[in-house]
């Protein structure tokens, strides 16, 4: 393998299929991480509020509690602290509320998904990575290792993937435009390359400056078009005939 | 020679998203029996196509889509057995006590530099009484020296629940920092090891020193043996990852790493319970002089002697049975 911008993990199935996942770089734990204590910060300020709306006198209410009570109440705040992330991800198949909305997910390193033991010992080597503040040690560890794991990572043998969201309507997105354009007459078979550059700048033309449309639909009807001067001049009236005919170019290609 | 890639997503797609749909399924917990079948014949068609596009289509965004699908199914089938509430009995019947005494060494590693902190801080403190400056905190000797138990405030001010729940947070954490700090090739839990001997050390030295020994032995005597057995058992679970670290022996650094990671967590996750047991006795016995001082010692004398009788026997039966699985 070459060297790749980023890191994957390899896993060798039993059906003699080699997997390989992308692994989370550290924007993408980052952003999982700010979501979760974003969820947490306004779980607190909702319990807050409706606190001191339900019960005008605060610290009164605290004293009056039974025992009981008091004990479950700090036991509550405990649970929050250290029990939400591992309760989470055993439930939601390794993903924490903040991990489900970035789209990353933990699994150990042979690609199963994380049981008890690995994300209680990756989410209390938590408190180690946090030292000295802001996560500073886990950083460091997400830099310096090359799957991108953190100290607790390393100790619970898991890692985080990325789960993409990848569109495959684009393949099978029919040609639009009944107008009769011309066909590609000699043109050569397209490898998987080509395809792959028409359809993305297929997916990304509405969304490109008009000039930078035109230029690239015309290079790209250039190289892939094999038409004569008249073709090429119906075909690159409009955006649209240029888009509408790479498109039946990409199709027709069975 | 291979199909164009539009046409070979054509032909394929539909049973792509119907393995992608049963996998939504299994993972809302809706799977039927008779889908069971279905999707592990989608599996392996799919797996076929990824070695198909890892061929003829690499790098393309189907070639990324089937990893990531056969990702996600081949982490549905190969799953790990679940831990359910069965597990959770027989982890504490037979897991957690055999797994302590497999790795004694470690735990008796652990309690010698628990020792070695407390004779330092006493010997210190009993050599030179003004070392008890550098290693007592302040506000502590101010107590010390109006002859008073810092822990006697405790309940004028709160509850014993409170005070216990507090408590066992407070425990929870201390453990839970012991253990993760082994991380730091186990000098992390070496330290706090010894720190905490040293702190404990030293103020019962000053205690002594000042004639308190009877009032802080009257504090500790119910819930200490059980909580500085369970600060010596996180320092050995700490000591395991840290040694897995150094000497990792015939596996790669990070596999054996990850090895004693899931058996040292066993040894913290264990002791949990008895953490928040044990800060009930803190709150509601060790303050205050409602119960004697004699009733107090021979309460921790028990629960230290349960504890451990607990941690060595439990689960030695059918230890064959054990080693198999």
């Amino acid at each position: 393998m070459d060297s790749a911008p980023s890191p994957s993990l390899d896993v060798a199935t039993p059906e003699r299929v080699s997997l390989s996942l992308p692994v989370a770089g550290i924007g993408y734990r980052c952003l999982a991480y700010l979501a979760d204590l974003f969820i947490l910060f306004v779980f607190w300020v909702i319990a807050y509020f409706t606190f001191t709306l339900l019960v005008s006198d605060v610290i009164g209410f605290f004293q009056g509690l039974s025992g009981l009570a008091q004990t479950l109440l700090v036991v509550g705040v405990f649970a929050t602290q250290w029990v939400y992330w591992t309760a989470a991800e055993v439930l939601m198949d390794g993903q924490t509320p903040g991990k489900r909305l970035v789209g990353i997910r933990v699994v150990r390193v042979d690609g199963s998904p994380v049981g008890v033991l690995e994300s209680a010992v990756r989410n209390l080597v938590r408190v180690v990575d946090s030292l000295p503040l802001v996560y500073a040690v886990g950083v460091l560890s997400v830099l310096l290792t090359r799957q991108h794991r953190r100290l607790g990572d390393l100790l619970a043998g898991t890692l985080l993937v990325r789960e993409e969201r990848i569109d495959l309507d684009k393949y099978t997105a029919p040609a639009t435009g009944s107008v009769a354009l011309p066909a590609a007459a000699h043109a050569e078979r397209l490898t998987s390359e080509d395809v792959e550059l028409i359809l993305s700048f297929l997916t990304r033309a509405p969304e490109l400056e008009p000039q930078a449309r035109a230029r690239l639909g015309t290079k790209l009807v250039e190289r892939y078009g094999g038409l004569d001067e008249a073709g090429r001049a119906t075909v690159l009236a409009s955006p649209q005939s240029t888009e509408a005919f790479l498109r039946a170019r990409v199709q027709t290609e069975r | 020679m291979a199909a164009p890639l539009p046409a070979f997503v054509t032909r394929r797609r539909p049973d792509w998203d119907a393995l992608k749909e049963l996998l939504d399924r299994q993972r809302a917990g809706t799977l039927r029996l008779g889908e069971l079948r279905t999707l592990d014949v989608l599996y392996r068609r799919a797996a076929a196509d990824l070695a198909h596009a890892q061929t003829f289509y690499a790098g393309t965004d189907v070639h990324r889509f089937l990893n990531q699908l056969c990702g996600q199914a081949y982490a549905a089938i190969y799953q790990p057995p679940r831990e359910r509430l069965a597990s959770t009995l027989a982890f504490f019947r037979q897991d957690f006590p055999r797994t302590l005494r497999a790795n004694g060494a470690f735990v008796a590693a652990s309690a010698g530099l628990f020792l070695l902190g407390i004779l330092l801080g006493a010997v210190v403190v009993l050599l030179e009484p003004r070392g008890a400056e550098l290693l007592v905190p302040e506000h502590l000797r101010d107590f010390i020296a109006r002859k008073e138990m810092w822990t006697d405030g405790i309940l004028t001010v709160s509850p014993p629940n409170a005070v216990a729940s507090g408590i066992a947070t407070n425990n929870l954490t201390v453990t839970i920092v012991t253990f993760a700090s082994g991380i730091l090739l186990g000098l992390g839990t070496v330290f706090v090891l010894i720190n905490n001997g040293v702190h404990l050390g030293s103020v019962a030295a000053l205690c002594v020193h000042e004639g308190m020994g009877g009032k802080l032995f009257d504090f500790i005597a119910a819930h200490g043996p059980v909580e500085l057995s369970i600060v010596v058992i996180a320092g050995g679970a700490g000591l395991m990852v840290g040694q897995a670290l150094i000497d990792p022996g015939e596996l790669p650094r990070g596999q054996a790493l990850a090895l004693r990671g899931r058996e040292a967590v066993k040894l913290v996750l264990g002791c949990a319970p008895f953490l928040a047991l044990i800060a009930v006795v803190e709150g509601f016995v060790s303050p205050g002089d409602f119960f004697s001082s004699w009733v107090k010692a021979s309460l921790g004398l028990a629960l230290g002697g349960f504890f451990w009788l607990y941690l060595l026997r439990a689960g030695r039966g059918g230890a064959g049975a054990g080693a198999a699985s």
